[in-house]
C-alpha cells in the first residue's frame, strides 16, 4: 500500500516513471567466546529505495524515514533533483513483457522457513550453545587452543517491488547460519586460525553443525609450514575458495564494463573464448537454494540460462539502461546463481561419468600446490592480469604433503582458465555461488 | 538555541527520556551502557559519458542501545526514537545482563574537545545543480589532458552526519561530521592496449572542497605515469627489497600491524602482538602512529563513537610496542584510559577498536639516496586492496604502478603486482626511514566486520625483503 501510495504522489508532482522497493528485515544474533556468551544484539529494519524517472533524467533514493508527510517531501526533493541532472533519454523501465509475473506472495521459491516466527532468544542461545566445543576439547601436546568465537545468526528478510507500469513482486526469505573461528598456538609460539561456517534458508537443513571440529581441523593442519620455491606448479583451488577466480569474469561480463572498455570480456558475446567443454549456468530458479530469485533487482524475470556453455560467452549481463545505450538485447542485471559444471580437459562433453571430489581432482593433478585460502590481490579489469597472495598446502602424487607459506600467483586469468585442467562436483550445497573444487594447469607462484 | 538544543530537538528526546533509557538498559544489571542517536544524509552524483545523468540522496536515521557486562555486549537498535521502540531496543540489549555478572570498572572520560574539521560551506545547503558544473569541468580538464583518454568516469559523494551519545555516566557528547570525497577514473587507448587510472580525494570538510583548483590537481594527477603504465612488464617474482614511496605505501603499516594492535584482537590472544607490550618489534628510531586528529582527514575524530575524545596514539615509539588501539571495553580490560579508537559503520552496529590515520613518522634518510642503495629490487607508488592474517601476521597489498630498481637506478615500470609479507618479520627488516612523510587522502575505507572511513601515510621506506609476484 505504502509502495502504490509513493507511485500515486511521485506521479501526480511529475514522475514519468517510478520503481520503489520496499524491505523490511530483522536480525538476532548471539556469540560465544571461549564457552561464555560474548554477544546478544538485535536488529529491525525498514527502508524505501526510490528509482525515480522524470523528464528524461533519473535519480536514485532511499530512506528509513517512512512517515506519509517525511515521505512526500522526500519525494518532492527527489523529483526537484532528477530536474537538476542530465537528460539521457536510455534510463527507462524495462519493457512490461520482460516482467516476472510469478512472484506474487514471496514464497514460491520456498526459501521462507515457517519456523521461523516459533523462534526465540532461548531456542537461539540453545544452538549457540551447541556449535561450541571450547570446554569439551582435550588438550593435545601439538597446540593449545587461544580462543573459540562461535556466532549463532537467523535473519529474515523481505522485499517488494512495484512500478509504475503495474508490475509487483515479492521475495521473502530466512536465513539460519553457523560460524566459528579457531585461533590456536603451536609448541614454538606461532598462531595459527581456521573458520568454518553452515547456512541455509531453512533450519532444519542447518542440523547439528561441526564447524567447531572443523575449524579447528583447518587451524591444526597449517601448523608447520614450509617455504617453497617459486616456479610454475599445478594449482588446485579448494571449492571453498574458488569463487574467486570466477568473479572477474562476471564483473567482465557485465554490458557497463564493456561499455566503459574496462573489460577483458570485450567483443567476446557469442566466441569461444573459454576451454571447450567448459560450462557455467546461472540456475537462478532452483528451489530452496540460496542465492534463488524470480526478478532482480529491476523486476525483470530471472531463468535458468546458460552463460558460457561449451566455451562460448552466451550472455552479457545488460540491463534495461545498457540496452538502451548499447542497443543490445536486454538480459538480467546481473548473475543469481552461478554454478559451474564439472569438467576433464580432453573430454569434449562435460563430465557426468561420476562425481568428482577434491581427492579426485589432486590425484588427476599429481603434483602441485593446493590453494584453500586467498590472502588479498587484485585482478585488473581491463586486461584480466591478476596478482593473489595464497596459502594452502603441497601436494605429491596426490597427497597432501606439507603447508606452504608466503606464495603469491600471479597470471593472465583468461590464460588461467584456458589452462583449466578439472572443475569437480564438490561445491557445497549450501553456498550461492555453486563452484566446484577446480586444477589449473602452469600457473605462476612465487615464493 | 544552545548546540545541545539542536541535537535532542532534531532525535526527538530530552535528557530525562535519555536517563530514563539508559536506566532501563541497565535493569538487569550491567557495568556500561550508552545511546547512539544518528541522523545521516548521503548525496552522489555520477558522471558518464559526459553526462552528469544519475544522482540521488540517502537517509539514515536511528538509535543503538549497548550495555555492557564485563567485556559482554548486549546491543539493539531502533530506527525511530519514539521511547516506546527505544524502550523495546533498551530491554533487548539488557538481556546480555541477565545472569552474567559484571566485573570491570568502566571510566568517565575527560572531555578535551577540539575542532578537528570546521566547516564553511554545510553540504547540505547546496542542491545538485552546484556541483553538475564541477563533474562537467573536470571531465573537460581530465580529457584536455592527455589524447589517449577515450572515457572519464566522475564521481561526487559527501555525507553529514548529526550525532549525539549518552552513557550512564551522564556524558552528552554531540557532533557533525561532514565528508566528502571526488574520484575519477580515466580510460586511456593506445593503439591495442588499453589501460585504466584512478585518483581520488577524501576529506572530512564541506563543499568547501569543490574548487578549481581541486580539478587541476586531480587532472594532472591521473595523467600522471601513464606512459610508464603502457610499457609496465610484470616483474620476475621472489624475494627482493622493496622501497615503499612516500604517501599510500601507509597501507603496509595499515595492514602489517595496524590491525594487529587493535585490542580487541589482542584482549583474545588472536593477534601475533599478544605478548609484545613493551617489547623491541622494529629498529630504533621508529615511531608509527594511529591519530585521529588531523585536520579535515578522513579518519579523524573529534570523538570516537564510544564519545572519547580523539587523539594521537603512538603504537610503537622508537621500535618499542607502546600501545595497541583501545575501545572502553579493552581499555577497561587493560585497565588503560581508551584511545578513542571505539568507531562504528552507523547507530546498527556496536563500536570496536578501529584505526584512523595511520603513518609513520619522518626519519632522516634522503629518499633519493634510499633507491640508491638497492642493487637489486622494486619500488611501488600506488596501491589498491591489502589484508592480513591477523593470528599470522600475514599480509598482503597490492601494487598498480612502480619501477624495477637496478643498480640503485630506477629502471623498468611494473604494475599490477601483489606483495606478501609477515608483519613482524617486515617491521624488523626495515633498513632506512626518508624524511618525506606524506598523508594520502584517498578514499580508504577499512572493512573490519563494518566499514569505516580511513588513511594511511609514510615516508619513503627501505625494507630489506618482501616477496614479490610475478612471472617464473
Amino acid at each position: 500500500m505504502l509502495a502504490k501510495d509513493c507511485i500515486a504522489f511521485a506521479t501526480a508532482n511529475g514522475a514519468d516513471g517510478i520503481r520503489i522497493s520496499l524491505s523490511k528485515s530483522i536480525t538476532d544474533s548471539c556469540t560465544m567466546l571461549n564457552g561464555e556468551l560474548d554477544k546478544v544484539s538485535h536488529s529491525a529494519d525498514r527502508s524505501i529505495f526510490i528509482y525515480l524517472f522524470a523528464d528524461g533524467r533519473y535519480g536514485t533514493f532511499s530512506t528509513n524515514r517512512l512517515e506519509k508527510a517525511e515521505l512526500e517531501d522526500f519525494i518532492l526533493k527527489a523529483i526537484a533533483m532528477v530536474r537538476m541532472l542530465g537528460e539521457d533519454r536510455c534510463r527507462t523501465l524495462p519493457a512490461p513483457e520482460r516482467m516476472a509475473k510469478d512472484a506474487t506472495n514471496g514464497q514460491e521459491l520456498h526459501l521462507y522457513d515457517l519456523t521461523y516466527e516459533n523462534s526465540d532468544a532461548e531456542s537461539r542461545l540453545k544452538c549457540l550453545r551447541n556449535l561450541s566445543i571450547f570446554n569439551s576439547h582435550e588438550k593435545m601436546d601439538t597446540f593449545s587452543l587461544i580462543s573459540e568465537e562461535c556466532e549463532y545468526t537467523e535473519s529474515y528478510e523481505d522485499c517488494v517491488l512495484v512500478d509504475s507500469q503495474g508490475f509487483e513482486g515479492r521475495h521473502t526469505e530466512t536465513s539460519f547460519s553457523a560460524f566459528t573461528e579457531m585461533t590456536i598456538e603451536d609448541c614454538d609460539g606461532n598462531k595459527y586460525s581456521g573458520f568454518w561456517w553452515e547456512a541455509f534458508p531453512m533450519k532444519a537443513d542447518l542440523g547439528i553443525c561441526k564447524c567447531g571440529e572443523i575449524a579447528l581441523k583447518r587451524a591444526v593442519r597449517q601448523i608447520g609450514p614450509k617455504n617453497r620455491k617459486g616456479g610454475r606448479y599445478r594449482m588446485v583451488v579448494d571449492t571453498n575458495v574458488a569463487s574467486r577466480l570466477v568473479s572477474p569474469i562476471f564483473t567482465a561480463l557485465n554490458a557497463s564494463s564493456i561499455q566503459q572498455k574496462m573489460s577483458f570480456l570485450d567483443k567476446s558475446l557469442g566466441k569461444q573464448v573459454f576451454p571447450e567443454g567448459m560450462t557455467l549456468m546461472d540456475m537462478a530458479r532452483t528451489p530452496g537454494k540460496a542465492g534463488s530469485r524470480l526478478f532482480d533487482t529491476e523486476g525483470v524475470a530471472t531463468s535458468d540460462s546458460p552463460i558460457i556453455e561449451n566455451g562460448f560467452v552466451r550472455q552479457y549481463f545488460t540491463n534495461t539502461y545498457m540496452s538502451n545505450k548499447m542497443d543490445m538485447k536486454a538480459t538480467v542485471e546481473d548473475i543469481s546463481r552461478p554454478c559451474l559444471q564439472p569438467y576433464l580437459k580432453g573430454n569434449t562433453l562435460p563430465y557426468k561419468e561420476k562425481d568428482l571430489s577434491l581427492e579426485d581432482i589432486l590425484r588427476i593433478s599429481g603434483n602441485g600446490i593446493l590453494v584453500t585460502g586467498f590472502n588479498g590481490g587484485n585482478c585488473n579489469p581491463v586486461t584480466g592480469d591478476y596478482s593473489f597472495g595464497i596459502e594452502g598446502f603441497a601436494f605429491s602424487k596426490g597427497r597432501i604433503t606439507h603447508p606452504v607459506k608466503e606464495m603469491l600467483i600471479t597470471g593472465n586469468l583468461m590464460e588461467l582458465w584456458n589452462n583449466l585442467l578439472a572443475a569437480g562436483s564438490d561445491a557445497r550445497p549450501s553456498v550461492r555461488w555453486q563452484i566446484p573444487s577446480l586444477a589449473f594447469e602452469d600457473v605462476s607462484f612465487s615464493a | 538555541m544552545n548546540i545541545t538544543q539542536y541535537y535532542l530537538d532534531l532525535f526527538k528526546v530530552n535528557r530525562r527520556q535519555l536517563e530514563d533509557l539508559i536506566s532501563t538498559a541497565l535493569r538487569y544489571g550491567g557495568d556500561f551502557s550508552d545511546l547512539y542517536f544518528e541522523h545521516t544524509t548521503y548525496f552522489n552524483l555520477l558522471l558518464k559519458d559526459g553526462v552528469v545523468s544519475s544522482g540521488g540522496f540517502h537517509t539514515d536515521f536511528g538509535v543503538g542501545i549497548r550495555v555492557l557486562t564485563g567485556e559482554k555486549t548486549g546491543y539493539a537498535y531502533s530506527e525511530n526514537t519514539s521511547m516506546e521502540d527505544m524502550v523495546k531496543a533498551a530491554k533487548a540489549a539488557a538481556a546480555i545482563a541477565s545472569g552474567c555478572s559484571g566485573h570491570k570498572v568502566y571510566k568517565p572520560t575527560d572531555d578535551r574537545r577540539h575542532d578537528f574539521y570546521p566547516v564553511e560551506r554545510d553540504w547540505r545547503l547546496f542542491d545538485a545543480g552546484h556541483f553538475v558544473p564541477f563533474l562537467t569541468g573536470l571531465e573537460q580538464a581530465v580529457f584536455s589532458k592527455d589524447s589517449r583518454i577515450v572515457k572519464v568516469i566522475a564521481r561526487l559523494s559527501d555525507s553529514v552526519s548529526d550525532v549525539m551519545m549518552y552513557n550512564s555516566f551522564g556524558e552528552l557528547t554531540c557532533e557533525t561530521r561532514p565528508m566528502g570525497s571526488i574520484s575519477v577514473t580515466a580510460v586511456f587507448q593506445q593503439g591495442e592496449k588499453t589501460e585504466n587510472k584512478s585518483v581520488a580525494r577524501s576529506f572530512r570538510k564541506g563543499a568547501e572542497l569543490i574548487s578549481p583548483s581541486l580539478i587541476e590537481e586531480i587532472a594532472k594527477e591521473i595523467v600522471a605515469g601513464i606512459d610508464e603504465r603502457f610499457c609496465a612488464i610484470r616483474p620476475k617474482g621472489g624475494q627482493m627489497s622493496v622501497v615503499m614511496g612516500a604517501g599510500a605505501s601507509g597501507i603496509l603499516l595499515h595492514e602489517a600491524m595496524g590491525h594487529a594492535f587493535e585490542a580487541d584482537f589482542n584482549r583474545k590472544g588472536q593477534s601475533i602482538f599478544s605478548d609484545k607490550m613493551g617489547c623491541r618489534i622494529c629498529p630504533e628510531g621508529i615511531d608509527i602512529v594511529d591519530d585521529g586528529t588531523i585536520m579535515w582527514n578522513r579518519g579523524s575524530g573529534n570523538y570516537d563513537d564510544e564519545g572519547v575524545p580523539g587523539e594521537k596514539t603512538y603504537m610503537v615509539k622508537n621500535g618499542i610496542l607502546n600501545s595497541y588501539l583501545h575501545d572502553r571495553i579493552s581499555a577497561s580490560w587493560y585497565g588503560v584510559q581508551s584511545t578513542g579508537n571505539g568507531r562504528r559503520e552507523n547507530f546498527r552496529y556496536n563500536p570496536i577498536p578501529r584505526m584512523r590515520a595511520t603513518y609513520m613518522e619522518s626519519g632522516n634518510a634522503d629518499p633519493k639516496d634510499i633507491i640508491t642503495s638497492v642493487k637489486k629490487g622494486i619500488y611501488v607508488d600506488e596501491f589498491s586492496n591489502g589484508q592480513v592474517k591477523i593470528g599470522e601476521g600475514d599480509f598482503t597489498f597490492f601494487v598498480k604502478s612502480g619501477c624495477l630498481i637496478e643498480n640503485g637506478c630506477l629502471t623498468a615500470p611494473v604494475k599490477d603486482i601483489n606483495i606478501i609479507g609477515n608483519g613482524p618479520q617486515a617491521l624488523s627488516d626495515i633498513a632506512a626511514i626518508g624524511n618525506d612523510l606524506k598523508i594520502d587522502n584517498g578514499t580508504w575505507t577499512c572493512g573490519k566486520e563494518q566499514s569505516v572511513p580511513v588513511s594511511c601515510g609514510m615516508p619513503t621506506v627501505l625494507v630489506k625483503k618482501l616477496i614479490v609476484g610475478g612471472d617464473q
